[in-house]
């Protein structure tokens, strides 16, 4: 926010306030689904405490922006987790937390979702099995960065992966 | 070992054609179908033995045999404190329900059903338990391929296109259900009726405790009716564990139980020691012990936070998270990682406790004894918390037998059905232990149990604590024995450990033929492990006898007359974990 040694007043544009107010002020729906959420519960308690970075639980999807999605998202649980998202206003984001959320992880079996960008789109993937609070936090702020980069306009720059070869997967 | 000597049982054997086996570690009645109701009813009601505590019932898949299906039944008698273990198979892929003996065998028929397709002659309501209705297949059965059957097209949204995926994944995928499907599950479970209106909580609620998806049918504010559907995170983690050597199991029951990961640990790597004849060193014995119930504490308290917030005292949550934190840097420091752990391993543990590590757990549980009392000052006496606890509930000694209950729950109610004490493993026979119990068996009553099992706890790991400081330069683990990973360091610097290392990971711990049942005190109950081997390096079929699974049987029975605000104390109080109940 540009502000200016001018007798108090600041200058901005509204879509600058807009993006500061969303970035400091993320506020996920409280579900968990499995382990990670227990880490996810940890990050909120006493000694991570996101409250001191305006991350405030909701019970309901229409009050929230942030779905943090801890832990493994299994077939049957898939399409309640996308009316979820649904019912979430604009503009909302979607944290991956962990191994099982992002890419099924160690259940690579019939019954689990491999990787919950399946159903819905991810903006941050948070690694880790389950992640701790720490790396849960660093998350968080990396999405913060992601909502900063948006509003100016610039590409946000990704962490910059190795290129694999290319591969197809069989038609089928 | 609690198995009961089938000598005894012989006066039945003519009447009902029974065969014993007595030569493996598990020894069973073969029982034929037709008379197994009769069998089961008779040893249950007999003065002489009382098999009527329900433990386990479950299906082994031998797809050359014929007829298909095993059904496998355990059950334990509080007389004589022994376990019984009956078999009988299921011809025409059929068996007799259990229902008019046990209510408990509900939920375990249902998920015979579900993984297996056998059906069962007189069941109530026979429908899937984890998978939804109208899934085609079972999931279970030897033909049914792990990873399932990729049948839609189901590719990543973040893949942008025309560019390469960022790694080699499949865009086939296995059957999602869709919100219809959804709900004609729901449909199958109340049938509707007039003037009143089924409430749905869950899946997805904080109050669930994960995600058990409860349906109320209520009139007014008062519950007529409940079912619960599970399987919202049903992992197949007993489909995997057949296809992995039994060290590679280990990750898995961490997932199972997350909130006490290193009890689940301790059970699964019993029952394998005891299937792979391995014999932990005594300091490995005294490690695990403290461990566990450093890991008992830890879900307690987990529980008491939660509990308390779902009642609505929040402050509760705050301060026993902060002592989970410090058990948790405990366990961090020790294990390396700080929830699902993987700090045991067959024949003994990973890494030998740092250095200062007794210390930090002395310094803890000095200043633990001290926070319970802050804990008990704030809600014990309290009214509010005694007005939402105080006859909730109430669960009878019957109740406990009918539905094979096990864990605080049971012990609430006034039965003294503690693994530690019936069946000590590791070091427990050693340690010096109370276990106390309820009176009436509400919730009040498991708030206490579980208060002074802290207490206890605590006290075990004074004691192992002061018997660790003398066994400082043991060895923590028995490579000598030939299933057991050599460590590391042996690995690194000696050829004949590398070579032994690379087999046991590569083909697996060959086991010998047999079967085996050896359970754990989980801080929720009782969980057991069931190993079908056949002398591969990977199990035939492995079966989690779930605590968790078996005490949530009983909510709907609890909650039928009460009210909403009710069901959230009671399902606090029973203390589910997701994760075991649909494994």
């Amino acid at each position: 926010m540009a502000i200016m040694n001018n007798n108090g007043i600041i200058l901005t544009t509204a879509e600058e306030v807009l993006s500061w107010g969303r970035r400091n002020s993320l506020w996920p729906v409280s579900i968990g689904l499995a382990c990670c959420a227990i880490e996810m519960m940890h990050t909120a308690a006493s000694r991570f405490d996101t409250d001191r970075l305006g991350i405030i639980f909701r019970g309901s999807p229409r009050q929230s922006d942030v779905l943090i999605v801890a832990g493994t998202v299994v077939n049957k649980v898939a399409p309640m987790l996308k009316l979820i998202y649904d019912q979430m206003p604009d503009p909302k984001w979607v944290i991956s937390m962990g191994g099982c959320a992002s890419a099924g992880g160690p259940f690579p079996t019939y019954s689990t979702l491999q990787g919950v960008d399946r159903i819905i789109p991810v903006d941050v993937y948070v690694p880790g099995c389950p992640p701790t609070p720490q790396a849960l936090l660093w998350g968080i702020l990396e999405l913060q960065k992601k909502i900063k980069a948006v509003k100016e306009g610039k590409e946000f720059k990704e962490i910059p992966v190795k290129q694999a070869a290319p591969s197809f997967p069989i038609k089928k | 070992m609690p198995w009961i000597n089938l000598d005894k049982l012989s006066l039945f054997k003519k009447k009902y054609n029974l065969k014993f086996e007595k030569a493996g570690k598990l020894p069973y009645v073969e029982v034929p179908r037709n008379k197994l109701l009769q069998f089961l009813k008779e040893i249950k009601e007999h003065p002489e033995f009382e098999f009527k505590h329900f433990i386990d019932f479950t299906v082994v898949d031998y797809p050359f045999h014929s007829p298909r299906f095993q059904g496998v039944y355990i059950l334990f008698s509080p007389l004589l404190k022994k376990r019984i273990c009956v078999k009988s198979w299921a011809e025409d892929d059929t068996l007799p329900s259990l229902i008019s003996l046990w209510k408990g065998a509900k939920w375990a028929e249902r998920e015979a059903w579900d993984m297996f397709g056998v059906s069962f002659e007189g069941h109530e309501n026979l429908v899937r338990m984890f998978m939804w209705e109208g899934y085609p297949y079972h999931p279970l059965r030897k033909d049914f391929p792990k990873e399932g059957i990729k049948e839609v097209h189901l590719p990543s949204l973040n893949q942008r296109p025309g560019e390469f995926p960022s790694h080699d994944y499949d865009e086939y995928h296995t059957v999602v259900p869709t919100l219809e499907d959804l709900e004609r599950t729901e449909k199958t479970r109340i049938p509707k009726k007039q003037a009143q209106v089924v409430l749905n909580w869950g899946p997805l609620h904080p109050g669930t405790h994960g995600t058990i998806w409860f349906l109320f049918d209520l009139e007014g504010e008062v519950v007529k009716n409940c079912d619960i559907i599970l399987g919202q995170l049903h992992r197949g983690i007993e489909k995997l564990s057949e296809d992995i050597t039994y060290t590679q199991i280990i990750p898995y029951t961490d997932r199972m139980d997350y909130i006490s990961a290193i009890c689940s640990n301790v059970a699964y790597v019993n029952a394998a020691e005891k299937l792979l004849d391995v014999e932990p060193p005594e300091k490995a014995k005294w490690i695990r012990t403290m461990m566990c119930e450093l890991q008992r504490i830890n879900s307690h308290l987990l529980w008491l936070g939660t509990f308390a917030l779902d009642i609505g005292a929040l402050t509760m949550f705050l301060y026993t998270f902060r002592e989970r934190e410090k058990i948790m840097d405990i366990i961090e420091g020790i294990a390396g990682i700080r929830l699902n752990s993987s700090y045991m391993r067959i024949g003994g543990v990973r890494k030998d406790l740092p250095e200062g590590a007794l210390t930090v757990i002395k310094h803890f549980i000095k200043d633990f004894y001290q926070k319970l009392k802050e804990y008990e000052a704030l809600l014990t006496k309290n009214r509010i918390w005694q007005k939402r606890n105080i006859g909730i509930g109430v669960i009878s000694e019957e109740d406990v037998y009918q539905y094979g209950l096990t864990g605080v729950v049971a012990r609430a109610s006034g039965v003294p059905y503690d693994i530690r004490a019936i069946q000590p493993t590791d070091a427990y026979s050693e340690v010096d232990f109370d276990v106390p119990l309820g009176t009436t068996g509400d919730s009040y009553d498991r708030y206490l149990v579980r208060m002074e099992e802290m207490r206890q706890s605590a006290r075990i790991v004074e004691q192992c604590v002061k018997k660790l400081e003398k066994l400082k330069d043991d060895k923590y683990i028995a490579t000598d024995n030939p299933y057991v990973l050599p460590t590391l360091e042996e690995t690194f610097t000696s050829i004949e450990a590398m070579v032994k290392d690379f087999n046991l990971r590569i083909y697996g711990e060959q086991a010998p033929k047999g079967e085996i049942y050896l359970s754990g005190e989980n801080p929720r109950g009782e969980l057991g492990f069931f190993i079908v081997s056949q002398g591969e390096g990977h199990p035939y079929r492995l079966r989690i006898r779930s605590g968790a699974f078996y005490n949530l049987q009983i909510f709907p029975e609890l909650i039928k007359g009460k009210t909403i605000a009710d069901a959230v104390v009671l399902l606090g109080s029973l203390d589910p974990v997701v994760g075991e109940t649909d494994r």
